[in-house]
């Protein structure tokens, strides 16, 4: 049987998703050999692969960098999932929202910095105004909230996927 | 004098209810269930959640339970697809009003809106977010509010008027900049009209009101404290 | 004055009245609400009680209120005893001396002079002015006020409202004293059921109900509200009640008081109406000075006393609960009902609330019993009731009507249609709370029931009329914007709905609109008027359900096509011209580079944006001119004899072959596709123009042996010189379009053939068949339709017309023919069956064809054609027609009389309209539309056969070149994108660098005119009519356009 190609992705959040992603335990050695993982933080590929099955992507939405990044995803995948509320709902990067970015890039790097106090203009994607879920810009298939979401969540929704099920959760999912 | 008894349906289940009660009072003395957020036992009504919206076969428009009396063979439905999708609907504006980070709230786990959220399926809301800059006032040296978890269910506002008298909060603004305020708009430290008797806070749904001195998660409101109270004092409405 | 306490005070008091009232003297009021000192009434009133204290005259000088007219303010009346009383209007305060003049000599002011009112039936009384001025029409006569029943205003405009005495002089406090009197206020309730009086606040619950309701309650004391917050934008009738008869609605009040039970009555009325409350607070005085409020009243022991209160502008506070929050010094936010005010009302005791017009309905039904009320309006709702009639119609001002009159009543014939021969699109009804409705249907009778079927409600009676200037969105997002900042905040649906809600649709205006969002507004807003707690919030979304429901395709305009038709979201077009332009040419930039100097540069930028330039340039039907915002200071620039100059002049000129060689290389690289376009005609031209510079192999079929279509076969050579058309053709050829002529689809051409051959094929095919009509004699020889005519003329043919030639139609085909007939040496009429301003031709053009010669007979239809033996036609019959009622397009129906005349003729030339023959698209996979046009996707183009576009008249049935040339543009632009997966149009078009400020004063030059061949030259040849303009005329012209284009740069 041909392996479905899962693709996970690490945009503005802590990598606490992955973590719990990682926490399925056994489960993962028998989810292996069911899926790929062709992209993301837990292997070595560069580039964004051409038709992926599925992709989980964890956080949210704060740079021109993660802008770009979602919409190749969104092109490349057939099923893509928001992962954490992060992903769902802009979470705690979307905490600065009502700050501007000036005043937040002066708080952080100049006012509170002991030793170089300069914004960062190279190699430091340029921030978008507010961090926001993905949704505001493609279109997402499905929704794990949870800050992070459980193992067994994320487990369930994708064997629902591979066992060609559209996905519920067994049981409630909650914010935070 | 005893009360007249009227018989009325719920969910197609016949019960008896005594007449002068609400909808919401005659499904809770039946063990029925009809999801509420300003609501809380003992406090005027006011109808302003509108989750706990009803059907009343007969009738095209929509009751709010907890404000409409029941009369003489009423027939309420509690559950219809068109219902869940309107209190979908509220929870999801509320999300998206104010600024709910529940992964950071000290409320979470314990919050009434993040359960009714989990309870009825939100997992997403098709709404653009708000994020609006809100303040929060740890003026208090027992308590902080904090607006961005405030969903206006007044509950603070008639607690504090109506059980211990003192009248605190209200509301000023119109609309979407609608917001509770402590005596005219004086910071909670300086309101010498509070008490501190914390009733706002433990009637408080959400995290909008809390003790100071708690991290995430542990703020554990004791709403039955309020509740026995009104019904030790016999508080009538 | 002591209190009046029998009927023998009242009697005297009401002689005094009526002394005043029809005095021995001359008597001249002057309308002072706020309508009337908006425009000027105060000073007038100084100016003639200046000119009276001066010249000691005796007449009697009195402020009154508004006779509804506002847009004919101020108004005065004048009365010389024993005449009748003459309004005239629009009377300036230098005219006061010349009024004064002409009163004392016994004369009126003809200018001025609007109507008369012989006797007036005041309901509780009746005047009679007197006699006379037959050449003066009726109050009744003038279109404003015809069919207009004035019960609620019975009085405004007419009395003093600061003098409770001329009240009482038309029969004022009658009613109470009659109530009073008879002692069974359980009688006046079953009168008022009786008369099915309906509360005119807008939610339309009988009143007798409600008064019964309150009148049970057992609760002391009872109190009874008056509801003057009228907050909704545009509407003000209650102000102008108020202002104009302040007596009616105490004496309404105070009824109402005796019959419920009540001690004390209040008025709630906005601190924004500062007029209405000084009068009010003065008419209360007066009334306990006369005894009519206070202890005892009118010595019957009745004790009642009415209080004003200023509200404070919250829109919310008209809702009556939130009324009430606010009468106990609470903030305006509405309580959950029930409990309902009758049972716990103002502090928490029993109180009934009843709107302004309520109130006045009372008296006369009380005075005049409830069969005569309920003889007026439909079953359901009786009465009459006040609108203001306001937005883009003629007429503006307050109209009282019967209930279940027509909206193209209040429109048509009261509004008389809207202004600068625009068209009206839509009318609001209700308010900000209220609806939308399309003018097809305007047949809706105006009552409770009917206009919720249409989701609109009556609300408080505002009417804002819209014309094709106004975009729906906009409307919608105004209301909301509107309802969103007066929401209380207390529940969710209307506090944080609404937001989402201004949200979205503010998305929309600025073009930043999805697909996805249509379904989510619609959803949004049944759940804020499902779930909302009070009025405010149920009724807010009706803009935005009716506009879904009766304009969605102008929703799909703003968010598919990123356009506002209407020019009016401003993100989303460049400017005013370019946005009515089918072609969206940017018309600022060709002005400025030509401003510049920049010849070269303004073609490239006209013939980029317009592959036939000197051709619109002659006979574009313009929609631009009447959209130029420099009308609003003389005249619109003449945009399209620019861009012909420009166009010719480089067509003339040797930097022809330097432009071509610019355009070859703008040409994109080979594509290796092939395209078919069916029709050469101006659509099917510029499709291959485009399609052509974007690398595609394009083929153009044609039926007929050159390209140009109508252009080249039906429009005259005197408008559009055939040289000219040829050289845009050529062009257009050696951008590498090929043209195969003589080659028919359908018959030299298959379906299957183009679908074999090429890759994609637009059908382009013009209105070639003339529309058929059932008229007797239509096979006589010597009967034409126009296009054959035209088409023959065109091909130099020689047609026999003979000497008369009489024409039958108002289109463009018509007055071409009539010219074209009249170069031919004829004597020519042409018959219309409506009105010359109901013409669809062009203006112009109809003013050209009567200065050469032309006979124009209107109102007359064709009845049938008369032959010879030899089955030549000899005569035509017509029959005159008159104007009958309006249809759903706002011109009045033709509607045939019994009268018919003759005319002998020679010929006979039809011009009733075209459409497409459409025999071909047969058994093709294509679907048709009824009409007889092609079905096509109105974004993409495609047709229902893969492969397939249609654009142009074929998809629209005829109209006019630029709107064929438009859609021939979208459709080359769609192809492309289908074709070549990406969207390459842009590329096309260079970036001109050129001054983006507009001018810092407009330019002081009058608007040019191509000159035109005196008209008895130019109807002996064929020479063309109109002359271009000059270098320095169209310099000029240039330089007068305002740069509505260059937006204000954000500079923080």
């Amino acid at each position: 049987m041909k392996k479905v190609k899962v693709a996970t992705a690490w945009l503005d959040g802590c990598s606490g998703c992955h973590m719990s992603l990682l926490d399925m335990d056994a489960a993962i050695i028998s989810l292996g050999r069911k899926i790929d993982i062709v992209y993301g933080p837990l292997v070595d590929a560069q580039e964004f692969p051409e038709d992926v099955d599925v992709t989980l992507v964890e956080g949210a939405i704060s740079s021109q960098d993660d802008l770009s990044r979602i919409q190749k995803m969104r092109q490349r995948t057939k099923i893509l999932i928001s992962l954490g509320d992060c992903a769902v709902n802009g979470n705690v990067p979307a905490m600065r929202n009502s700050i501007p970015v000036s005043k937040l890039l002066q708080r952080v790097y100049v006012d509170g910095s002991e030793e170089r106090k300069l914004i960062p203009t190279d190699r430091v994607p340029a921030l978008l105004k507010q961090a926001r879920p993905l949704r505001e810009f493609v279109k997402v298939d499905f929704w794990l909230p949870g800050c992070p979401p459980p193992a067994k969540a994320i487990l369930g929704l994708i064997t629902d996927l591979l066992e060609g099920r559209k996905p519920e959760p067994t049981q409630p999912v909650k914010f935070g | 004098m005893a009360q007249k008894k009227l018989s009325i349906r719920i969910d197609g289940q016949l019960i008896s209810a005594e007449e002068g009660q609400t909808i919401l009072q005659a499904a809770k003395a039946n063990g029925k269930y009809i999801p509420t957020l300003c609501a809380l036992d003992g406090l005027t009504p006011v109808g302003a959640c509108r989750v706990c919206l009803v059907e009343v076969s007969g009738v095209d428009r929509l009751f709010p339970a907890c404000t409409t009396p029941i009369q003489e063979g009423m027939s309420v439905t509690t559950n219809s697809p068109r219902l869940t999708r309107y209190r979908r609907m509220s929870v999801e504006l509320l999300l998206v009003e104010r600024n709910h980070t529940c992964a950071v709230c000290v409320s979470n786990g314990h919050c009434e809106l993040q359960s009714m959220a989990t309870a009825l399926g939100v997992n997403t809301v098709g709404f653009a977010y708000n994020y609006p800059k809100l303040s929060v006032d740890m003026s208090h040296p027992r308590f902080v509010l904090d607006h961005n978890r405030c969903i206006l269910c007044t509950r603070c506002v008639r607690v504090c008027a109506e059980l211990e008298g003192a009248h605190v909060w209200d509301v000023t603004s119109r609309g979407i900049h609608a917001r509770i305020v402590s005596e005219l708009n004086e910071k909670w430290g300086q309101a010498t009209s509070c008490t501190n008797c914390g009733k706002c806070v433990q009637a408080c749904p959400t995290g909008a009101l809390a003790e100071k001195g708690w991290a995430v998660e542990e703020m554990v409101k004791k709403i039955g404290t309020v509740t026995s109270l009104v019904h030790r004092r016999g508080v009538q409405v | 004055m002591p209190r009046i306490q029998d009927i023998g005070a009242f009697n005297t008091v009401r002689e005094a009245g009526l002394a005043k009232l029809v005095p021995a003297v001359p008597r001249l009021t002057v309308g002072m609400g706020t309508c009337g000192r908006g425009n000027g009434a105060e000073g007038l009133y100084h100016a003639f009680a200046q000119a009276i204290e001066s010249s000691g005259a005796d007449i009697a000088l009195v402020p009154v209120g508004c006779f509804g007219a506002c847009f004919q303010e101020p108004l005065v009346s004048v009365r010389l005893p024993g005449k009748p009383l003459v309004i005239l209007r629009r009377v300036q305060a230098n005219d006061a001396d010349r009024i004064l003049e002409d009163l004392e000599a016994g004369r009126l002011s003809p200018d001025l002079i609007y109507c008369k009112i012989e006797e007036w039936d005041h309901l509780t009384g009746h005047v009679r002015y007197g006699e006379g001025y037959p050449e003066v029409p009726a109050w009744n006569e003038v279109p404003f006020f015809k069919g207009q029943k004035k019960t609620v205003l019975r009085n405004c405009g007419i009395l003093n409202p600061d003098d409770i005495e001329e009240y009482i002089a038309i029969g004022g406090y009658q009613a109470l004293y009659k109530v009073l009197i008879d002692g069974h206020p359980e009688a006046v309730i079953e009168q008022i059921k009786a008369a099915k009086l309906r509360g005119r606040g807008g939610a339309g619950y009988l009143t007798g109900n409600k008064w019964e309701f309150l009148a049970k309650a057992k609760a002391e004391p009872k109190y009874i509200i008056c509801n003057a917050d009228e907050g909704d934008p545009g509407a003000y009738m209650n102000r102008n009640e108020i202002e104009s008869d302040p007596h009616s609605l105490l004496e309404g009040m105070i009824i109402g008081g005796h019959v419920m039970g009540a001690t004390e009555g209040i008025v709630y009325v906005r601190a924004e109406y500062p007029l209405a409350v000084h009068r009010l607070n003065r008419a209360i005085e007066q009334a306990r000075e006369y005894g009519m409020l206070g202890e005892n009243i009118l010595g019957r022991g009745f004790k009642f006393d009415i209080a004003l209160v200023e509200g404070a502008g919250a829109f919310v506070c008209g809702e009556e609960t939130a009324l009430i929050a606010s009468l106990e010094g609470e903030a305006g936010r509405p309580r959950p009902r029930p409990p309902f005010p009758a049972q716990k009302g103002l502090w928490g005791k029993p109180t009934n609330i009843n709107n302004v017009e309520t109130w006045y309905n009372i008296a006369p039904i009380v005075m005049r019993g409830p069969a005569w009320f309920a003889e007026t309006g439909s079953p359901k709702s009786s009465g009459t009731k006040v609108f203001s009639l306001v937005g883009k119609v003629k007429n503006t001002g307050l109209v009282e009507m019967p209930l279940g009159t027509t909206l193209k009543t209040f429109i048509y014939d009261i509004g008389e249609g809207a202004t600068g021969g625009r068209e009206v699109k839509a009318i609001q009804t209700g308010g900000p709370s209220g609806g939308c409705i399309p003018r097809e249907m305007f047949d809706t009778p105006v009552d409770y029931e009917n206009l919720a079927q249409l989701g609109s409600i009556m609300g408080s009676g505002g009417m804002v009329v819209m014309d094709e200037d106004n975009c729906m969105v906009d409307v919608a997002r105004y209301f909301i914007e509107f309802t969103h900042s007066e929401s209380c905040g207390k529940c969710i649906p209307c506090r944080v709905g609404l937001n989402k809600c201004l949200r979205i649709l503010n998305h929309l205006t600025e073009g930043a609109g999805a697909p996805r969002h249509l379904d989510l507004l619609d959803e949004l807003s049944r759940y804020i008027r499902d779930c909302s707690l009070c009025g405010l919030g149920q009724t807010a979304p009706n803009p935005v359900l009716t506009t879904l429901r009766h304009f969605r395709s102008e929703f799909e305009d703003h968010i598919l096509a990123r356009r506002c038709t209407a020019g009016v979201c401003e993100d989303l077009a460049l400017s005013p011209c370019e946005n009515s332009c089918p072609l969206h040419m940017n018309i600022p930039r060709f002005l400025q580079l030509y401003k510049e100097g920049r010849l070269e540069e303004a073609f490239l930028s006209v013939i980029l944006d317009n592959p036939l330039p000197s051709s619109t340039g002659r006979v574009c039907q313009h929609p631009c001119d009447s959209r130029c915002r420099r009308q609003t200071l003389d005249q619109s620039v003449n945009m399209r004899e620019v861009h012909r100059f420009i166009a010719d002049a480089i067509f003339e000129s040797d930097k022809y072959e330097g432009i071509v060689k610019t355009l070859l290389a703008r040409k994109l690289e080979p594509t290796g596709r092939k395209i078919a376009v069916v029709g050469a005609g101006p659509g099917g031209l510029t499709a291959a123009f485009y399609l052509a510079l974007l690398g595609h192999d394009v083929t153009v079929y044609d039926s007929k042996p050159e390209a140009g279509g109508m252009l080249r076969f039906a429009l005259p050579e005197y408008r559009l010189p055939k040289t000219m058309l040829r050289r845009e053709i050529e062009l257009i050829e050696r951008m590498g379009v090929k043209f195969e002529f003589n080659t028919r689809l359908g018959a030299d051409l298959a379906f299957s053939d183009l679908d074999d051959h090429f890759d994609t094929i637009l059908l382009s095919i013009g209105t070639w068949k003339e529309s058929r009509v059932e008229l007797p004699g239509t096979e006589l020889k010597g009967v034409f339709g126009a296009l054959n005519f035209l088409e023959a003329a065109a091909a130099g043919q020689d047609v026999a017309l003979g000497r008369r030639v009489a024409i039958i139609g108002g289109g463009n085909a018509a007055i071409d023919s009539a010219r074209t007939a009249l170069r031919k040496g004829a004597e020519v009429t042409v018959f219309y069956r409506r009105e010359r301003k109901d013409m669809p031709a062009i203006e112009e053009e109809t003013t050209a064809a009567k200065d050469e010669g032309a006979t124009f007979m209107f109102l007359a239809a064709p009845h049938r054609l008369i032959g010879d033996a030899a089955g030549k036609v000899r005569a035509i019959e017509i029959v005159k027609t008159r104007l009958g009622a309006y249809d759903t397009s706002g011109r009045r129906k033709p509607v045939s009389t019994n009268e018919i005349q003759r005319f002998d003729c020679d010929s006979v030339i039809l011009a009733v309209g075209e459409g497409v023959d459409v025999e071909f698209a047969k058994d093709s996979g294509v679907t048709l539309k009824e009409s007889g046009t092609i079905e096509a996707n109105r974004f993409t183009l495609e047709t229902s056969r893969p492969k397939f576009y249609a654009g142009g008249d074929v998809v629209t049935g005829a109209s006019n070149v630029s709107g064929a040339m438009g859609l021939g543009k979208q459709a080359a632009r769609r192809i492309d994108r289908q074709l070549m997966e990406a969207e390459r149009w842009s590329i096309l078009f260079p970036d001109f660098e050129y001054e983006q400020t507009p001018p810092d004063e407009p330019s002081l030059s009058r608007r040019h005119s191509g000159r035109a061949l005196v008209a008895a030259v130019r109807v002996r040849s064929q020479d063309e009519v109109v002359n271009s303009l000059t270098h320095e005329e169209a310099l000029d012209e240039a330089c007068r356009c305002l740069r509505c284009d260059a937006k204000a740069v954000d500079v923080s």
